[in-house]
């Protein structure tokens, strides 16, 4: 059970706003400021809550797109100082369904963000600014509209090919939209493409997920995020679950599946460069990158998390309060967590090790050392352990996972966890 | 014949009585002690707790004693009567400091006189387990009597019958009392016909009485009265004084409670211990009425009981059971003593880890442990070391229900988390030849004491070991025999589950001895079933079959040899000695496979795959393997996740480091408890 040991919500709900947590570290007017090169901006409305989903998202049935742009314009102005006149690497919008905003809206927030933020480097195709689409919700005019706007990449969520398995999920697109979808974003101009799905649906074999990751290759698709299906708390997925509507996937089938995926997206040149995600080598989410990195981002909307300066925090998630409260346009905030050296750590190993590229050991062990004295020799010992079990590579100064310490990275992360930290604490 | 006197104390011994009060669990000991004491005035109804003998938490809550303490109150009776006034109508006297004592109270007409002879009431209250049968029979040494509780609706059980022959042998006088008469499931008349049938009292003797309501307190206190004898006259000149109970104060050191049988004590005066043969100056004498008062006069004679504080610093300093003399004027030979208590069930405490992640370390469970053991004498404890768990104490207690009593008592009061280890009882091993053996931390093994009743048949050559870990069990090889402490055991029970009760003490290796008839309803079986068969779950096994009806006791009578063995659990190959356990050879397989079934479910997948093996010295008898997980990855870990997910592997973590390490693989602390289940 978990102890809530915080302040109900309703009573810490509007105590702080992002300002705080930004002005807590270096300013835009502090020297040797580092602006912030990644923005995410969550656009929270959806047709239909589907049934695996826990992002925040609502069913807009009081039409609030007017408002909510407004407000989000308003934040986006009091964040963007934090990125300086530097220019954004990437900017991500996701969701929600982002393509279930309308042209009008999209179109003054697209103002805004060129009107607030410095966006060469992504106009110049050296940054990335994606999108995350709705297959159903693709028109050739709203594709214009963004490709004008600086966006880049769209990020489908086709989920699977097989109406039976998307049923399953309570996704309702027609599979062929997904193509449609894509076509139009290419017709736009729009170079990159994403597309989503997920594996280990209750009923799916091994067959039906590699029909599925076929289906997407064909499309000509240079990046795919592959999900294993995964029981999020509070949705309605899991609570099915719990009422034996249907069985979950073995582990053994669902560790086939990954084996399938591996398998076939190599062959077609598409590697794994983290857990869930396939690219073509320069096709990676560079705004994803940024995360897994621990680099810093700036969030806009409700819900939407943030990293600056060592800080992080998110945006109070529900859309009422986004915009009733406005800080001179900061967002309420909650889970505001202050920089810490073990946590940055900890992040830093929980991520760095989902990626193909692992981690730089030693500016880990450093830091390690630096947060906790003598880590750095219980670290060392602890991925020599690991490399002789055969899950971490050892290569030098990079510590990476094997393919198959990769579907262990979140125990061998808490044995590097449990080392850092050391006996009797 | 003396005059009664009015000063309570300096009464003669002939208005003394010492008693205690003994019962089957449940049958409303205390609650007839409250009453008594309140007939008597000396607790309000107001201030009565509802059990005001027990003071310590837990005894509250598990509904038992398990601390005597003596309580001395006054009543006034008329020689002969059967029925007494209350001392509700005037006022106790339990000060005499107070002036105006025997005035009557306020709005009272009549004098205490009036209502008979002062009477010094000593009620020493008694354990009601198994485990405290030595703190029985101590406190009634110090009696004469005793009231034999008897629950109308549930009749004459197992420990009823054990308590009562523990009385006899005493020689005690006994007043069986048929309690809970107003109860509508009260079959008075059949317990009564159950109490003559075993105990041959006759329905005569008993008195009905209801503590709850206050019917036939009046007539009890008369029969207490009547019928116990007073104490005997001195025989000796000299000063001896049984001490038969002790507990540790914070602020005034150990108390000892003793009875007086010959010669007289004062505040001031030196006394000596003469088993133990240290001296210590009297600085306090007083009694319980319940609360604690001073002596005025600062003495005690003959007869009478009392606490006494004398600076003594520790219970290592005070043995239950000793004689108190002067050190001026000693008495040449002490009073017959007890028996010292025998621990019989042993096992290891180590230090753990909470949920909460907060870590005891092996200084603070010391500091728990002897603190503790200030309190409760009875239980040893020696530090060990195991590869899996490190350093911890191996504690020997006199049961099972003490060893629990004692866990829950160091972390509740001590605030220290424990993992404890399966439950041994204390074996004896017959090796050939005088060398010192020593067992497994490099200690030479002791030899079983030889005062101890049960040291026999040790042919020349030989030596007869103590061996309470099955980690210190020498090489098979040596060992001429193992030999096991024997129980006999009484189980009361409803006539229809005699056949399912007489199966259980036969799969627990048990030999049937006799069966007793009750009543129309019920029987008693007795059996003589090894110790180790009853320590693990016989108690609740025996409960299950019965539907809860049945009641046993049970007594360690003897030692004896069987074919008995060490089974060994083995993780990833490694041995682990806190999961070894000495078993019957028969059983060894079953018992093997049921406790690595449990080690299964404990133990988490790793990243390999881990075999677990109980074997017979090399010998595999039992197999299971805890496949290696291959997936323990999120499928997503985007910028709104990090938060989230790093604290549920910090969570992970935590739990990780509540665990503990045999070789490469960590075993849940609960993992260790699994062993406690048989599960059979």
């Amino acid at each position: 059970m978990r102890q809530d040991t915080a302040l109900p919500q309703a009573q810490q709900r509007h105590r702080t706003s992002a300002r705080e947590a930004l002005e807590a570290g270096p300013g835009p007017h502090s020297p040797g400021f580092p602006p912030v090169r990644s923005l995410y901006i969550h656009i929270p409305f959806c047709f239909h809550k589907c049934h695996y989903c826990d992002f925040y998202s609502l069913v807009d049935t009081r039409d609030r797109q007017e408002p909510f742009t407004d407000r989000l314009i308003r934040e986006l102005t009091a964040l963007s100082p934090w990125a300086g006149r530097a220019p954004l690497e990437t900017i991500f919008v996701g969701g929600g369904t982002p393509s279930l905003l309308r042209a009008e809206h999209w179109a003054r927030l697209l103002d805004a963000l060129a009107r607030l933020f410095d966006l060469s480097t992504i106009r110049a195709g050296r940054g990335e600014f994606t999108v995350e689409c709705n297959p159903e919700t693709v028109t050739p005019e709203l594709m214009d509209l963004l490709r004008k706007g600086g966006v880049d990449r769209v990020s489908i969520g086709a989920q699977s090919f097989q109406p039976g398995h998307l049923k399953t999920l309570e996704r309702w697109h027609d599979p062929a939209n997904v193509a449609r979808a894509l076509d139009l974003a290419r017709t736009a101009g729009i170079p990159r493409q994403s597309i989503d799905l997920i594996f280990a649906i209750p009923g799916q074999t091994p067959e039906d997920w590699r029909r599925d990751l076929s289906a997407a290759l064909d499309l000509g698709t240079e990046h795919l995020s592959c999900y294993s299906l995964t029981y999020e708390p509070g949705t309605a997925m899991t609570a099915r679950l719990r009422r034996g509507e249907f069985t979950p996937a073995e582990e053994e089938t669902e560790l086939q599946m990954h084996e399938v995926a591996l398998n076939l997206l190599r062959s077609r040149g598409l590697d794994r460069y983290e857990v869930s995600n396939f690219a073509r080598p320069g096709a990676e989410c560079r705004h994803n990158l940024a995360y897994w990195r621990q680099r810093d981002w700036l969030a806009a909307g409700p819900s939407a998390s943030a990293h600056v300066a060592g800080h992080r925090w998110k945006n109070f998630p529900r859309l009422d309060d986004y915009l009733s409260h406005s800080d001179d346009g900061f967002a309420p905030i909650t889970d505001h967590e202050l920089p810490d050296a073990v946590r940055a750590v900890s992040e830093r190993m929980m991520t760095g090790l989902r990626l193909r590229e692992g981690l730089s050991s030693p500016s880990l062990l450093r830091d390690a050392e630096a947060a906790r004295a003598g880590s750095s020799a219980r670290l060392q010992a602890a991925a020599m352990r690991l490399a002789g079990e055969g899950t971490l590579h050892i290569d030098g100064p990079v510590w990476s996972l094997t393919d198959r310490g990769i579907l262990l990275a979140d125990a061998i992360t808490v044995d590097l966890m449990a080392a850092l930290d050391g006996p009797g604490r | 014949m003396p005059e009664p006197s009015s000063n309570p104390h300096a009464l003669p011994r002939q208005f003394i009585r010492n008693f205690s009060i003994i019962a089957h669990i449940d049958h409303g000991k205390s609650t007839l002690a409250d009453r008594l004491l309140q007939a008597t005035n000396a607790v309000s109804a107001r201030e009565a707790r509802e059990q005001i003998l027990d003071s310590m938490d837990i005894e509250r809550e598990r509904g038992i004693t398990i601390k005597a303490s003596a309580v001395t109150v006054f009543h006034h009776h008329k020689p002969g009567a059967k029925t007494d006034d209350l001392e509700t109508d005037y006022e106790a006297p339990i000060d005499d400091s107070n002036p105006d004592l025997h005035r009557p109270a306020p709005g009272r007409k009549a004098a205490p006189e009036d209502h008979g002879d002062l009477h010094m009431l000593n009620f020493i209250d008694t354990p009601g387990h198994v485990d405290f049968n030595y703190e029985v029979s101590r406190a009634l040494k110090a009696c004469e009597g005793a009231i034999l509780v008897v629950d109308a609706t549930q009749g004459v059980q197992a420990q009823t019958l054990v308590n009562a022959y523990l009385a006899i042998n005493e020689n005690l006088h006994i007043i069986p009392v048929i309690n809970k008469i107003d109860l509508p499931s009260a079959r008075t008349d059949e317990v009564a016909d159950e109490i003559e049938q075993t105990l041959g009292f006759t329905a005569e003797d008993c008195l009905l009485v209801s503590a709850k309501t206050g019917q036939g307190i009046k007539e009890l206190l008369a029969a207490i009265c009547e019928k116990f004898p007073a104490p005997r006259t001195q025989v000796v000149p000299q000063l001896r004084a049984l001490i038969f109970d002790a507990v540790y104060d914070d602020y005034r050191g150990v108390i000892v409670y003793a009875r007086v049988f010959d010669g007289k004590l004062k505040v001031g005066d030196k006394i000596r211990m003469m088993g133990i043969g240290r001296s210590f100056l009297v600085t306090e004498i007083g009694k319980m009425n319940p609360k604690p008062y001073r002596l005025p006069h600062g003495e005690i004679g003959p007869g009478e009981t009392a606490y006494i504080v004398a600076a003594i610093r520790s219970l290592k300093d005070v043995r239950i059971g000793d004689t108190i003399t002067l050190e001026q004027d000693p008495a040449t030979e002490a009073l017959p003593g007890y028996q010292p208590p025998r621990q019989m069930v042993f096992c290891d405490f180590y230090p753990a880890t909470s949920e909460e992640g907060e870590s005891t370390d092996f200084e603070d469970l010391r500091d728990a442990i002897e603190k503790l053991s200030l309190n409760d004498s009875s239980f040893t404890f020696a530090p060990v070391h195991s590869e899996a768990l490190g350093f911890g104490f191996r504690c020997g207690f006199l049961g099972l229900l003490h060893m629990d009593i004692i866990q829950e008592r160091l972390e509740r009061e001590g605030g220290v988390e424990i993992i404890q280890t399966a439950p041994t009882v204390s074996y004896h091993v017959l090796v050939r030849g005088k060398d010192t053996v020593t067992g497994a931390g490099g200690q030479a093994l002791r030899p079983v004491d030889p005062a101890s009743p049960f040291r026999t048949n040790v042919p020349d050559h030989f030596q007869l070991l103590e061996v309470h870990n099955p980690a210190d069990l020498p090489d098979m090889g040596h060992i001429e025999e193992i030999r096991e402490p024997l129980c006999r055991v009484e189980i009361m029970t409803p006539k229809e589950y005699i056949g399912d009760i007489m199966k259980l003490c036969l799969d627990r290796r048990g030999t049937y001895k006799s069966q007793q008839f009750i009543s129309a309803s019920r029987e008693m079986l007795q059996f003589e079933i090894p110790l180790a068969e009853i320590i693990y779950d016989f108690f609740d096994k025996m409960k299950g079959l019965t539907s809860g009806y049945g009641t046993m006791d049970y007594e360690v009578i003897s030692y004896k040899p069987d074919n008995l063995i060490k089974l060994d659990i083995l993780i990833n190959g490694d041995p682990v000695e806190a999961l070894a356990t000495i078993v019957h050879r028969d059983k060894a397989e079953f018992r093997g496979r049921g406790l690595i079934t449990r080690l299964k479910e404990q133990i988490p997948k790793h990243q390999f795959e881990i075999p677990l093996q109980a074997a017979i010295g090399g010998k595999v008898v039992a197999r299971e393997t805890i496949k290696a997980f291959r997936k323990n990855v999120l499928a997503k870990c985007y910028g709104g996740d990090v938060s989230r997910k790093r604290k549920l592997l910090e969570k992970q973590k935590e739990g990780k480091k509540r665990m503990k390490a045999v070789g490469s693989v960590t075993i849940p602390q609960e993992a260790f408890m699994a062993v406690l289940d048989q599960g059979d």
